[in-house]
């Protein structure tokens, strides 16, 4: 009896696909370096006040200072950036939006279902798709700074400097919250048993 | 219940566990150290340059209206003092890998063909300010000198001690100016009087101020930019 019981569980244990897990792996790691060495950046002259702003604490940033947290940040923007294509191209052939990512049927449950269960997936679900623009958003308001002249096209799509730079640096805090909310929201469906999944 | 306590119970002593890993590893990540970033930038560097220089054409940037200048964001940087240069007494020496050396006066550097932009100077800070400048292009004056046909790198030197180094293709561009002239005026002592590097496709740090002396160069030098040299990258395109 309880061979069967352990059995059937262990059948019933969440699982990811292998590259889902990589893409996940590797995003998790190059943000977190994104992240610390962009505030380097950051602190060399505030978005917010400029020379006389505030900057964040060194804990928070990676490379020393200006030079070295730039070259940490066109460093890992190549890991960063061609991770999220070859999850594009891996979730595209694969049809993995199709399931994975919120659709119509998610919005009318958020609007109408009245199981809270399947609210609380669909929300999950339509967070969890609104960050793939926001990922895609830091690169190419990135790359509009990085080469504001030769890609002057795509510079000017965000308007003024003061404008480029506030859109790119949002996009930290944005993360930062997603993560916070997408694991509180996973950690509540699944437990530690689908966290670990998506991990290991 | 019974179902649902033991998981969360599990939860919590775990998502504990998993925040204190997370917490270790951005220690570990960060601490404000310099932690590789030199090796970093010695793997990354070729491969960034090589973009950079593929990325870099001579097409003209498209520029601002004279009423979107912003006078007062452009900041002040220099690494030491400030020289005051005579604009009489002043001489600008092109030499290096040329057949015709050429030390020029200011009045007859005024008398080449006036070239001027409204451009965004970008610096390495994060800030920028549109800008006007006026001056002459820097591709005139090395044709004045006649280049061997080897040259790769233009070396500028500084009244004040900085030095910098260019790609000749950014320094053939168009818009690659020695300029004297500043939102319409000539331009102050704090900003390069009485002649300075201006450029919208690269950062302000490769755009040397009080320039004296441009070298044409087959190979860099040792010393390849004031800031280079202490760790910033060598390219600085945008």
């Amino acid at each position: 009896m309880s061979k069967i019981a352990t059995s059937k569980r262990r059948s019933r244990l969440p699982s990811q696909a292998l590259l889902a897990k990589t893409f996940h792996w590797i995003n998790i790691v190059s943000l977190l370096l994104m992240s610390t060495s962009g505030l380097q950046i950051y602190n060399a002259n505030p978005v917010f006040g400029g020379r006389g702003g505030w900057n964040f604490p060194e804990l928070f940033t990676l490379g020393g200072w200006l030079a070295g947290g730039r070259n940490w940040h066109f460093a890992v923007m190549w890991i960063y950036a061609l991770n999220l294509l070859v999850y594009g191209i891996y979730i595209l052939i694969t049809r993995r939006w199709k399931n994975r990512f919120a659709n119509a049927s998610d919005i009318k449950a958020l609007k109408a279902s009245a199981n809270a269960k399947r609210k609380t997936f669909a929300g999950h679900k339509l967070i969890y798709t609104a960050i793939i623009p926001i990922l895609i958003l830091a690169i190419a308001s990135g790359l509009a700074m990085y080469k504001p002249a030769q890609l002057y096209w795509l510079a000017s799509l965000f308007g003024t400097w003061q404008t480029l730079r506030t859109i790119h640096f949002v996009t930290i805090p944005i993360v930062v919250l997603f993560t916070f909310i997408h694991s509180l929201l996973a950690l509540r469906f699944g437990g530690m048993r689908l966290i670990k999944s998506m991990f290991f | 219940m019974s179902l649902i306590l033991p998981k969360r119970r599990l939860s919590r002593r775990q998502l504990l566990q998993w925040s204190g890993l997370a917490g270790a590893g951005l220690l570990l990540n960060s601490c404000g150290t310099e932690l590789g970033s030199a090796e970093v930038g010695k793997f990354t560097e070729p491969l960034n340059q090589a973009i950079q220089n593929l990325m870099t054409s001579q097409r003209p940037v498209p520029e601002y209206a004279v009423s979107q200048i912003e006078p007062d964001a452009l900041l002040v940087n220099t690494f030491d003092i400030t020289p005051n240069l005579d604009p009489v007494k002043f001489r600008l020496n092109i030499t290096g890998e040329v057949n015709q050396p050429l030390q020029l006066s200011l009045a007859e550097i005024q008398k080449m063909p006036l070239t001027s932009m409204v451009i965004n100077h970008v610096c390495v800070e994060g800030w920028a300010a549109i800008v006007q400048w006026g001056g002459v292009r820097l591709r005139d004056l090395i044709a004045l000198a006649q280049p061997k046909s080897r040259i790769k790198y233009v070396y500028f030197k500084s009244a004040d001690g900085y030095y910098e180094s260019w790609d000749l293709k950014s320094s053939l561009h168009p818009q690659t100016l020695l300029a004297y002239q500043k939102n319409g005026q000539p331009i102050p002592v704090d900003n390069g009087a009485p002649l300075r590097l201006a450029s919208p496709i690269k950062l302000g740090y490769k755009q040397s101020k009080w320039v004296t002396e441009v070298l044409l160069l087959n190979e860099l030098l040792p010393k390849q930019g004031y800031w280079e040299d202490r760790g910033y990258e060598w390219f600085g395109g945008l």
